[in-house]
């Protein structure tokens, strides 16, 4: 299991460290910017009613609801900018085994090797988790290197912001244990990495949809966007457990499908 | 004693990419035994079973007496596995390579695996993406063979290797055979199997045809003969054994190939006015490629 683990970290310290810095900047920026341009994002906002609803459903707050700075805070939590470098990073991570390595053939050198399945799915489980611990730490550095010029009566406290980080890490959870199932059922890295894109894509679309359409707001319970409302996280300071727990049995669940199917399918690269 | 590979009745079928329907091995230890056959006949397949990158679909294949697909992980420890289709990691160099190896089976094999590069002329510190064919091979083989394996499953090893190298790798072969160690060798070069192999299986179609010890096959293979007759008259008159087939008269000189053992040629051929008989070695070579093709 040690050699397994050097091999995944390894293989991804460069870009766990390049995402996870991407992350920080982009943090750091959107932390600074947003607070100065409060006025005027107010009034695109007002000129675009849908630019507003997709804001709303990101951060999970009414349509109607004011924007006022501190529901503008919870905008860097949920900009695209910094949804795509997480989940882009996890895709990348969690497509690793078994898609992308039966399609670049090396996965018959490692499997020559006296490895179980199991040992070798739960050392790169052990990376991705890891990782995300790093690309999110990097980020809220980003972020609290920042807040310390936000004026202190409008800076959301600590614990607040350690809530949405633990929200978003369930997220991160949720996600990647659904793209560990997608790329467990397949053999080639693209298509994996495609489905995974797709599902997120759709996951957001059923969240915007939803503020708007009947029929999408019985379904939105399927996105995973539904379970993560930063701005409620950091307006009440506290983490609404019934997310938390579906965000993370969403995330068990694919994590143990994928690996049941890892452990029993048969492994061709000719 | 209990073999070091068998299998009974396998059969593998997988997304209608052919597959095997009944191979049947039995490989006792101390031997290299040449598996051999045309592309898609299933070689690769098997060799896929016996590591349990594949389930088969019914019959048994065990190594050291444990289940494949179940123990595969156990019996991997003593297991050398060289793919046909060798791809390494192409960040890591020989080194780093060797080093994750040694990791992951949990033994020291800096001394082994620097010595066997030694041997085979492998710069242990390029890096794989810079390497070529020939350089990857290597690599694959110190990788498969620096833990001295009690077996050695090896799918077309001399793909991209000079010839030097060949040979340097066939005598490393029969040093491990004949220190007891069991050597499965997929291969093409038919020549390579002739020369190597103590036991050589055919398989076509999925189907072993044929799985027979080399001198087995040296009796059955044919011989090329030649007479020389002191004239011409002579080689046109005398009737031929029939031990000898497809004869050429070409002169003084009759051209043959002869099946079976020698001796019922000798025996004639003392009762004949022959000036010379020449007997070329067993050409295995066109015995398999009969088999290939029927």
């Amino acid at each position: 299991m040690r050699g397994l683990l050097l091999k995944v970290i390894w293989e991804t310290r460069l870009p766990t460290l390049l995402f996870g810095l991407a992350l920080g900047i982009v943090m750091l920026l959107l932390t600074r910017i947003i607070p100065q341009m409060q006025r005027e994002i107010e009034q695109l906002l007002s000129h675009l009613p849908l630019a507003k609803s997709m804001m709303a459903a990101l951060m999970g707050i009414d349509v109607k609801e004011e924007l006022n700075a501190q529901v503008l805070q919870a905008f860097v939590w949920v900009h695209p900018a910094v949804l795509s470098l997480i989940w882009g990073h996890e895709i990348v991570f969690c497509t690793r085994l078994p898609a992308a390595e039966i399609d670049s053939g090396t996965v018959d050198v490692l499997l020559g090797l006296p490895v179980s399945r199991r040992s070798l799915y739960l050392a790169e489980s052990a990376g991705w988790l890891v990782s995300g611990l790093v690309i999110l730490a990097m980020g809220a550095a980003g972020y609290s290197i920042s807040a310390r010029q936000i004026a202190p009566d409008m800076r959301p406290n600590r614990e607040n912001v350690l809530m949405v980080l633990l929200n978003l890490y369930c997220v991160y959870v949720a996600v990647g244990g659904w793209a560990f199932f997608v790329s467990s059922c397949g053999s080639r890295r693209a298509p994996a990495i495609a489905v995974v894109f797709a599902l997120l894509l759709a996951s957001f679309l059923l969240t915007f949809l939803a503020r708007f359409w009947w029929p999408a707001s019985q379904l939105e319970f399927l996105s995973v966007l539904h379970y993560y409302q930063p701005a409620q996280v950091l307006r009440t300071g506290s983490l609404p457990p019934g997310d938390v727990a579906a965000l993370l049995a969403a995330g068990a669940a694919g994590w143990i499908a994928g690996g049941e199917i890892f452990t029993r399918r048969d492994i061709c690269t000719v | 004693m209990e073999p070091i590979i068998e299998t009974h009745g396998l059969r593998k079928h997988y997304r209608g990419k052919g597959g095997v329907d009944s191979i049947d091995l039995s490989i006792p230890s101390g031997q290299i035994y040449g598996f051999v056959g045309p592309n898609g006949a299933g070689k690769t397949t098997t060799i896929r079973v016996l590591l349990g990158f594949l389930r088969a679909g019914s019959g048994c294949a065990n190594i050291f007496g444990l289940d494949c697909w179940r123990d595969s992980h156990s019996i991997k420890r003593q297991v050398g596995y060289l793919p046909g289709d060798l791809r390494i990691y192409p960040w890591m160099t020989g080194e780093r390579a060797l080093r994750l190896v040694e990791r992951i089976r949990g033994i020291d094999l800096k001394s082994a695996g620097n010595e066997l590069a030694e041997r085979f002329g492998l710069p242990m510190r390029q890096r794989v993406r810079t390497m070529s064919r020939g350089t990857r091979q290597k690599l694959g083989l110190v990788l498969a063979l620096a833990h001295c394996p009690r077996l050695l499953i090896l799918d077309e090893p001399t793909t991209g290797l000079d010839p030097p190298m060949r040979i340097e790798l066939a005598g490393y072969l029969r040093e491990r055979a004949s220190a007891g160690d069991t050597v499965f060798f997929s291969s093409h070069t038919l020549a390579e199997v002739e020369q190597l192999c103590d036991r050589v299986g055919i398989v076509r179609n999925g189907c072993m045809v044929a799985d027979e010890s080399i001198s087995d096959w040296r009796n059955r293979a044919p011989r090329i003969v030649t007479v020389r007759f002191p004239s011409r008259e002579a080689s046109a008159t005398i009737d031929p054994p029939s031990c000898l087939v497809d004869l050429r008269r070409d002169g003084v000189t009759w051209t043959a190939q002869l099946f079976g053992p020698a001796a019922a040629l000798m025996q004639w051929g003392a009762t004949q006015p022959i000036d010379d008989i020449a007997i070329e070695r067993p050409d295995l070579e066109t015995l398999f490629r009969t088999f290939y093709r029927s």
